[in-house]
This record gives structure tokens, sequence and C-alpha cells, in this order.
């Protein structure tokens, strides 16, 4: 015999689930219907009424991707996500320590900009900064986006790791110092190890960005040699026409791998975006 | 081994003086105390020398060498810290091992055999491989004095260390450092608010209040002879009995009278000095007063009892002036009871005598 109480508590899981079903299946659905589209023959993508698991499951327009030369986009990809992600995270460690652990003159002022900045929509930039890429030489090249896209993710990378370091206690630097460390290395070696989900929240910031990055890579770069993947993706519409089975699974290509990540680190990132907001 | 010397040495924090011209030179060896309620200066000393604060003006030496420009690092320092501040990411081997390998790392061999010889003199040998997390309170102490003893530093720095163990642990932890002490020899330069654990265990007690030394001197120096009221107070298990009058002649030998009171003064230290009529103020710790039930000296009655160990705590209203309680040390074995009217003897060795305006004492040594 149930208590009341329990019952309603059942009552209130069973709803709970349902609401949460339904968010998560408007969320998915556009994927789900992607991943399913890009499987399929090209004989079975209109077909009425659709199929969501098409058997068997066919490979055809992932091998028509990589004949028509989509490795070096992805490349292209990566290759900028990492360093933009190495490069935001160097330069956003040492500028959060900093902000974390110093008092220095204009220290209100830095802070106030780095908030301001991350106010400012992108496309607004891609102007000033494109004239300002073409004096430098740097159009049309990974070295430029790289640049840009640190740049843009700096304010980001510095807020969270300024966070984080707040909540790391200063004895234990100031404990290695006094055991012959410098303060350099005493953030290599204490500080950085114990911050494993600050940086890893501040990099996925970064590497969603990098990777998904569309507007700012369509006006810097031109040239097929140091296109993007979302810029492929996007060219592929006209080069495949109204062939939804290849631009499905081009989608998916993009995606794929950022939910991967997300999955893998999902914990860190969870503790990272809060560590920041709790002071102990 | 080095000596420390501060000269002039002083400290802000925007407004507030933090450390006024502190002069301190502790010697080679010695096992000094920095004593006194919090924001009395005895941290911020500490962490000046530490090199975790700089300087606003004067001089540190460690030894010879000036070293109050120098970044924490290069003092070689070791320091135990109040919450200990062991590296939450590395195995108690790792936290013992850090500070041999910060500069010129020695051979593997030799590490394991320092970290096994310093685990085994504290008693940590079985806890190696854990992390700081799965130690008890007093482990992490034990582990934190042995990454402070790894290396040989010129000298070692204590922040209130055992502050944060249980009563028992810190009596038991207060005994092995000072045993520790003996064994390494090393200069110690020990910070705490606790009288007791400054007493047992310094050579030397620096007494610090609102930023200024008080008083530097052995242990039995500041209790017998403190320096003034403040020291008088601060030092003791409980606070001093203090009283304000007026030195007056007698047939009797010399009084003190004050507010309804008259206690002779007859043999107390200091007295040459003062002219009859000054005003003093009479300090004197409970063993310096004896209640009696026979009623001789100064009539009283009792307030409350305390039992202390073995020794009974009395506290007694003076009967010309019962807005006054003074806390008195029974004989072992005697019996008071709140009510009982009683006698108080003051043993003219024990008692103090302090300027009313400056709080110093007249009979510093």
């Amino acid at each position: 015999m149930m208590h009341p109480w329990r019952r309603r508590s059942a009552l209130r899981r069973a709803a709970d689930g349902a609401i949460m079903s339904i968010v998560v299946l408007f969320a998915l659905f556009p994927i789900v219907w992607g991943l399913s589209t890009s499987l399929k023959p090209t004989s079975d993508i209109l077909r009425l009424p659709p199929v969501i698991l098409p058997s068997p499951p066919s490979l055809e327009h992932y091998r028509t991707l990589i004949e028509t030369g989509i490795g070096r986009y992805v490349l292209n990809s990566a290759i900028v996500s990492f360093f933009t992600v190495a490069l935001s995270l160097m330069l956003g460690t040492l500028a959060g320590y900093a902000l974390a652990r110093f008092t220095f003159r204009g220290k209100a002022a830095v802070m106030f900009v780095i908030v301001a900045v991350m106010s400012i929509p992108l496309p607004s930039l891609v102007v000033p900064t494109f004239t300002f890429l073409a004096l430098l030489g740097l159009t049309n090249s990974l070295v430029g986006l790289v640049l840009l896209y640190t740049a843009y993710q700096l304010p980001i990378t510095v807020w969270i790791l300024y966070g984080y370091f707040q909540t790391i206690p200063t004895q234990l630097e100031n404990a290695a110092m006094i055991d012959g460390y410098t303060r350099m290395q005493a953030l290599r070696k204490v500080v950085l190890p114990l911050s494993g989900p600050g940086l890893v929240a501040a990099a996925l910031f970064v590497v969603t960005f990098a990777w998904n990055d569309f507007v700012v890579a369509v006006a810097m770069n031109s040239s097929d040699e140091v296109r993007t993947l979302p810029v492929a993706i996007y060219n592929y519409l006209g080069f495949f026409g109204r062939e939804w089975g290849p631009l499905t699974a081009a989608a998916m290509v993009s995606i794929v791998p950022i939910i991967v990540v997300f999955v893998v680190f999902q914990r860190y990132f969870l503790s990272g975006m809060t560590g920041g907001s709790v002071k102990g | 081994m080095s000596s420390v010397t501060f000269q002039g040495v002083s400290k802000r924090f925007g407004k507030v003086v933090a450390l006024d011209d502190l002069d301190l030179a502790i010697e080679e060896g010695e096992f000094v105390s920095l004593l006194g309620p919090s924001g009395s200066g005895k941290t911020t000393t500490l962490n000046l020398l530490a090199g975790l604060l700089a300087v606003d003006g004067g001089t540190i030496r460690i030894g010879e060498r000036l070293v109050h420009g120098l970044p924490p690092d290069k003092r070689d320092i070791a320091m135990v810290f109040q919450n200990y501040a062991l590296y939450p990411h590395m195995t108690v081997f790792e936290n013992l091992a850090f500070p041999l390998k910060a500069r010129a790392s020695p051979p593997a061999a030799e590490i394991e055999q320092r970290v096994q010889r310093v685990a085994q003199t504290l008693g940590v040998s079985e806890l190696l491989a854990r992390y700081p997390k799965e130690l008890s309170g007093g482990q992490q102490q034990r582990v934190a004095l042995g990454r402070a003893m790894i290396r040989n530093p010129r000298v070692f720095l204590l922040d209130e260390p055992l502050s944060n163990l249980d009563a028992r642990l810190r009596i038991r932890m207060r005994h092995d450092i000072k045993a520790l002490h003996a064994q390494i020899r090393g200069t110690i330069v020990y910070v705490t608010h606790d009288q007791a654990e400054a007493m047992t265990l310094s050579s030397r007690i620096a007494v610090f209040n609102k930023g200024r030394l008080q008083q530097f001197a052995p242990p039995e120096e500041i209790y017998d002879y403190p320096a003034n009221m403040f020291v008088a107070n601060f030092v003791g298990e409980r606070e001093i009995n203090f009283l304000n009058g007026r030195v007056a002649g007698g047939p009797g030998g010399p009084m003190l009278e004050a507010e309804g009171i008259a206690i002779s003064l007859a043999g107390v230290r200091g007295l040459d000095a003062l002219s009859a009529g000054a005003q003093v103020v009479l300090g004197v710790r409970a063993e310096g007063l004896t209640p009696t039930l026979d009623g001789a000296g100064l009539p009283a009655t009792v307030s409350q009892t305390e039992l202390s160990g073995p020794d009974l705590v009395v506290y007694i209203r003076p009967e010309g002036n019962p807005a006054q309680e003074w806390c008195c040390r029974a004989e072992p074995g005697s019996r008071f009871r709140a009510g009982d009217r009683v006698g108080i003897a003051l043993h003219p060795s024990r008692a103090l005598l302090f300027d009313p305006d400056t709080e110093r004492n007249f009979q510093a040594k």
C-alpha cells in the first residue's frame, strides 16, 4: 500500500520524466533526422512515410564526401581548433592568474573591459578585423584564423580561469615558493594540476567556437586550401545541389566530434562552470 | 642554521600599521615564539620573514645575508602552515619529496632515502602512498612538519601549526615538536596566540600587541617580570588581578590604599623607587593570593570555586570593595565553598607594580 505522499512523488517523477523527454526529443530531432538521412541510400531519402532507422544503413554519402576531399577541411578545422585552444589557454592562464592573485593599478578597468567586450556582437567586428588582417597579410591563412579566434575567445577564457584560480588556496602556492620554486613553477606544478575543471570548461568554450565558426572564416578566407569545415558545408549547397545525402553527412561530420568532446568532458565542464562562482 | 635579525622593520596595510619599527635578534638554533592576540603583528612578522609580504621599511637578515628583497624561494627557509597546505594532488611521498626537487634534484635513490628517514622520524612511513585527504588532522600535521624538515633550511617557520588539532593531540604534538627541536637544533620561529604553547616550547618569547613588540625574553622572565600590563595579563592561564591604588606609609610598613581596600605591600619589589602617595597598579596572579579560612589577611568572601586539575581556584570578593572579583589559588587539599568568609594573604615576591600612566612595570629587570 502506497502512502499518498509517496504516490504523489511518483506521479511527480513521471511528469518530470515526460517533460524532460519532450525537451530532449525537441532538441535532438534535427540531429537525429540529419543522421538518419545521411545513412539512407539516395533512393530512400524522400520516400513517404519516412524511415527513421534505415536498414541496412548506407555509408555511400560518407564515401562521396571522402572522394570529393572533405578530409582537407576537417584537418583545417582541427588544426585551427587545436592551436586556438592552446593559445587561448596559455594566455588565459597567465592573465587569469594575474587577476586572481595580484592587485595592480588599473585592475578594475581591465576586468571591466574583459566583461564589456564579451557583449560585442561578433559580426560587427568582421569588417574592421578583415582590413586589419589584410594589413598584416594574414587573410587566407589558418594562422590568421587562430589569432582572431583567440582574440575573440580570450575574454571568456580569462574570466573562467580567473574565477577558478580564486578557488585555489593561496597558501598552496606560498608553500611551493617557500619549498624553493619560483612563482611560475608554482603555477605549473601546483596551481595548474588542480585547475583541471576550469581549464576544461574554458577549452570547451573555445573549441566549440573555433570548430563551429562560419562568419569569421567565410569573411577572412576564400581559397580552398585554408577552408574550414563549416564554410565547406555551406559550399556543398552549390556543389551538390539538392543532394540531401552528402549534405546531411557533411553536417554529421561537423557535429559528431564536438558532441563526443562534450560527452567525454561533461563532468569537468559542469564543475568548472560552477567552480568559479562558489567561493569557499 | 642561521640567526635572524629584524632591524627597524615596518609594515602597513593601507592606513593600518601592522608592524611598527620592529627590532628583534634571534640567535642561531633558538626556538622563538611570536606570541600575541590576533592583529598584533606576529603573523605579519612571520610572513615578512618568509617573503610572502614585502617590508615597507627596515632590514631583515638571515645569518649575514640581507633577505628582505628576495622572493621566498631564494631565502632557504621552510614553513609549516596553519592549515598544513599539503598539495592535494600529490601523495604523501610526493609532498615530502617536493622541496628536494626544487633546484638541482638529487638522484631518485637519495630522495627515496631522505623521504623514508623523515617519514620514520615522524611516524608516517605507512602513509607514503596516501593522498592528503585520506589522512587525519594529526597525520596531515606530521606530513607538513616532514615537508619542512626534509631539507636543511636556515630557518623553520611555523604558523600556528597546532591550532587546528583537538586539545589532547595539541599537547602531544607540542611535546613532539619540542623533542624534534632538541634533535635537529634548528632555528625555529613559531607563531602562536596560545601562551601555554609559547611558554612550554620556547627558549625566548616575543610578545606582540597592536603591531609593537612588547617584550622579548625567556619564558620565566616573561612570566615573573612582565614588561607591562599587557604582557602580564596576556601570559598566564588566567587573567591577572589588577588593583589601582596609592602607596601609603604606615606603622606596619607600606600599604596600598584603593577603593576601600588596604593591603600590605611589605616586601614587594620595586617599592624603593616609589615615593609615598604615588599612584600604582598592583598586579598579582592567582598563585600570589592564598585564601585561608582562619581569616588572617585581607577579609573577603568566596564567590565561586573551580577545580582545575589538582588545584582549587577560588574567586573572592574583598569585603572593602565587593565590586572587585579576584582569582586566587588555594593550598592543595583545602576546601572552600561559595559564601565562605576568608582572609587573603598576598605573597610579596609574586606582586607586580605598574605605572598607571605608561602601564610599564616599575620592577622591570
